[in-house]
């Protein structure tokens, strides 16, 4: 048997195994929520002085692919960055693991099936280019290759460098959980930077940037001078149009897309190099079963031949009652125990410098800086709410319990918000003693919104990456950077609605609370 | 103290029934729950810890439907699952007062608890090790061990013994026995000698449907006569298979020894005392051949 058929079957197993999952029909709703957002105008491109293209082949192909490679490269991320860990939940690793299959091979093969379900995304928004084109009927010629070229070749590598990312970052130890989910993150928004710098960047937006300003050089010549491009949800309107006829693939270009399409591969090889075959010596944080020494004192071997063990008979006290009412603080200080377990002496370190920072340091440096900090820090708390149960299979355990709904769900809530009140308390403290009581309202109002969106998040997904992903964005657009709306932490009181978050944070909770009671057979 | 399932059936998607009109009712005791591999008791043992809803049918707990109120069942209801899981981070002492304190029970008396339970499961002396370091045996002893915490009435175990040495084994069906006098306990098994030195009834299982519910001695009466050892040359063993129903073989230096179970003996073989697996064996083939239906008019008679 040769190797592309080895290639084929292994890429071809894992990427049935995905597509038949729910999660997969999520991404696709995904992928066609970006390719609404183009067709209604909640997304565009504007360039030079408020210039957007006529929606004719080229300029529709073009900011679908760039959305698809912006947004894709992130969100796609965090949706194929499960392949590897798949195999080791489903114990189908260890079985692969005792075949000669090599490890560059594995990672080939795990890169190309990432890749497969990402270029599935992008064949969807294809597809919806055309009918875009179709329903807004601005221009009336039709080029397949216009509106397609950009998928193929800025979208496509794009999804390859995403693919090969996921794998490098599920198979480096410290990079696999939630920490590199926000790694990610940063990388992604450093890669968007680099269009800013001019050079080639993995999305093509350089490629678009440079082909618009030369067009439209010709039709305005004051524009390259204060040349803008910025691709905008809900921001700044384009007033103008121009026709813009699309990049030139000219062999320099193709050759800068296939460089990307190479370090793909590249990555996915690198990766292949922290591949220890599911070796379970070698997984991340997991010690191997301890021989231990004997711990019975009661073995008695009667013979060689027939090795009788001689057990001591057992005896288990009666219990006389529960030992009065049901103590929900203790459930709570429990979960709280639960959610800080594991954690070292230098996050403790961090954490109380961050508080100590809140308390004294001038209130323009707590608002952007301190409490900034403050709400991101525990984020890997956080993210496992709602999903612990389901990632360590206790399920059965909790829900075959006496009221588990009623008890233990809202300990996980109570705990998460105490771990949000604790970082966020020395700030707290100087919003009492000063009187803003409406600073005061937005800080209350984004603690119990944070553990909210957690429980909802890791209730629905079953993982933690939702709420890595999507709070992790959110906290950048909002806390740090203050967009209207985003913010609730109130920050910048004229940014936070404390009643908009206290309302969303209790419809979340109620989502979280009707999502866990639909996986009980019995309530 | 009475557990009673009426014509319990329970349909998964894609109109497969795991369990067909299952009736059977319970009193103290140990039932060992015997079936082939996709038989219905892993949905059985669900349905009756309240993880999943039957169907059709009612499961009674003391008289009260388990679908109006689970949580009269809950609050007596120890479970140990076939696949469970267990924080990796925290130690046995920590993970079992996590779940004492979901089921309700006291600080003080959960930490007297937790000690015998160690204790009763051998794992005193590794109480402080992170549960992530923990052999497959010892987690399940760990969750042996939480199934008791509550001290139940309904003891329901899955699989309890996959992974546990033979010393732990033997420890584990002698606290079955020791429970038993005061509680009900479902023991669903493959190992046919742990149900032969702990249940005091035995509920076969297949296809969904309950095919006898006995003694042990009932069952074994039923396989009176019928079970035989016979010794043939090796070479023959594969004809053999194909004519006769051969629970055991042994090679010996006389050829080898095959048992056999049926109602007429081949030639030149001998009866022997029929063990519980014989029984099973030979219930099972029975309701597979067809005649099932005056095997378990017998048996349930």
């Amino acid at each position: 048997m040769n190797s592309a058929h080895v290639l084929y079957h292994m890429v071809r197993a894992d990427f049935l195994e995905r597509v038949r999952r729910y999660s997969f029909l999520v991404t696709l709703a995904g992928a066609l929520l970006i390719a609404y957002g183009v067709a209604t105008e909640k997304i565009w491109i504007v360039v030079g002085n408020g210039y957007r293209g006529v929606y004719n082949s080229a300029w529709i192909g073009a900011l679908m692919a760039i959305c698809c490679s912006t947004f894709l490269s992130l969100a796609g991320f965090y949706i194929v960055k499960n392949s590897v860990q798949r195999d080791v939940d489903t114990r189908v690793g260890q079985i692969l693991a005792a075949t000669a299959m090599r490890k560059d091979f594995y990672a080939i093969a795990k890169t190309i099936s990432n890749f497969a379900v990402l270029a599935c995304m992008v064949v969807i928004l294809m597809l919806s280019a055309v009918i875009m084109q179709l329903m807004r009927a601005e221009s009336h010629s039709f080029s397949l290759w216009h509106l397609w070229a950009p998928f193929i070749f800025l979208s496509l590598p794009t999804m390859l460098l995403t693919a090969g990312l996921a794998l490098l970052f599920e198979m480096i130890p410290g990079l696999r959980g939630g920490f590199g989910n926000v790694v990610y993150f940063f990388l992604w928004t450093a890669g968007l930077g680099l269009g800013a710098t001019g050079a080639d960047d993995p999305s093509g937006m350089q490629l678009l940037y440079h082909s618009s300003r030369e067009t439209l050089q010709a039709i305005d010549p004051t524009s390259p001078q204060n040349f803008h491009f910025s691709l905008t949800i809900g921001g700044e309107q384009a007033v103008r149009t121009f026709v813009w006829d699309g990049i030139h693939w000219t062999w320099p270009v193709l050759l800068m897309r296939l460089l990307w399409i190479s370090l793909g591969f590249l990555i996915a090889l690198a990766a292949s190099l922290f591949f220890h075959r599911f070796d379970p010596a070698r997984s991340w944080r997991r010690k191997p079963p301890v021989a231990g020494k004997q711990t019975s004192t009661s073995i008695v071997v009667a013979g060689p031949a027939s090795s009788a063990v001689i057990v001591p008979a057992v005896h288990l006290t009666p219990m006389q009652g529960r030992g009065g009412s049901f103590a929900f603080g203790r459930l709570v200080v429990s979960e709280l125990k639960l959610m800080l377990n594991g954690l070292r002496w230098w996050w403790y370190a961090v954490a109380a410098g961050i508080v100590m920072g809140e308390a004294v340091s001038p209130a323009a440096a707590v608002r952007s800086g301190f409490l900034v900090a403050a709400w991101i820090w525990p984020l890997l708390i956080w993210s496992q709410m709602g999903c612990r149960e389901q990632r360590h299979s206790t399920t059965a355990l909790l829900f075959s319990s006496e009221r588990s709904i009623s008890r233990q769900f809202p300990a996980v809530w109570t705990a998460g918000v105490l771990v949000a009140f604790s970082m966020g308390s020395g700030f707290a403290v100087r919003l009492l003693l000063s009187g803003d009581l409406h600073s005061f309202a937005a800080w209350l109002a984004g603690a119990a919104f944070i553990p909210s969106l957690a429980l909802a998040l890791g209730v629905s997904s079953g993982s933690s990456r939702a709420f890595e992903a999507l709070y992790t964005v959110w906290w950048y657009m909002g806390p740090a950077h203050q967009m209207p709306g985003l913010d609730f932490m109130g920050a910048t009181p004229a940014s936070s609605s404390p009643t908009a978050y206290a309302i969303t944070a209790c419809a979340l909770l109620a989502l979280s609370y009707f999502g866990r009671r639909s996986r009980m057979a019995y309530v | 103290m009475q557990l009673a399932m009426q014509n319990v059936s329970k349909r998964y998607g894609g109109g497969n029934w795991a369990l067909r009109n299952f009736t059977l009712n319970l009193g103290p005791g140990v039932l060992g729950l015997l079936g082939p591999n996709g038989a219905g008791k892993t949905t059985l043992m669900s349905i009756l810890a309240t993880i999943t809803r039957a169907t059709e049918g009612t499961v009674l707990w003391n008289g009260v439907d388990l679908a109006s109120s689970p949580d009269q069942l809950r609050t007596t209801l120890g479970y140990l699952p076939q696949d469970f899981g267990v924080y990796p981070n925290l130690n046995s002492v920590e993970f079992l007062e996590y779940l004492a304190a979901v089921k309700g029970l006291n600080a003080a008396i959960s930490r007297r608890r937790i000690d015998e339970l160690l204790n009763l499961v051998n794992l005193t002396d590794v109480r402080k090790r992170p549960l992530g370091a923990f052999s497959g045996g010892m987690k399940q002893r760990v969750g042996i061990a939480q199934a008791l915490l509550n001290d139940p009435q309904l003891l329901i175990v899955d699989e309890p013994t996959a992974g546990l040495d033979p010393e732990e084994r033997v420890r584990f069906r002698n606290l079955l026995s020791e429970l038993s006098g005061e509680r009900i306990v479902i023991l669903s098994t493959h190992i046919v000698s742990d149900v032969e030195a702990t249940a005091t009834d035995i509920a076969l299982i297949s296809q969904g449907t309950l095919i006898a519910h006995a003694s042990p001695e009932e069952l074994l009466r039923e396989v009176e006569g019928k079970v035989w050892e016979w010794i043939l040359p090796s070479a023959e063993l594969n004809t053999a298979r194909q004519q006769y129903l051969i629970s055991n073989t042994a090679r010996r230096s006389d050829g080898v020894h095959a048992r056999v179970l049926g109602n007429t003996p081949p030639a030149g073989a001998a009866p022997v005392t029929p063990n519980l697996e014989d029984a099973y064996l030979y219930c099972l083939s029975q309701h597979r051949s067809g005649a099932a239906a005056s095997v378990t008019t017998e048996v349930l008679a």
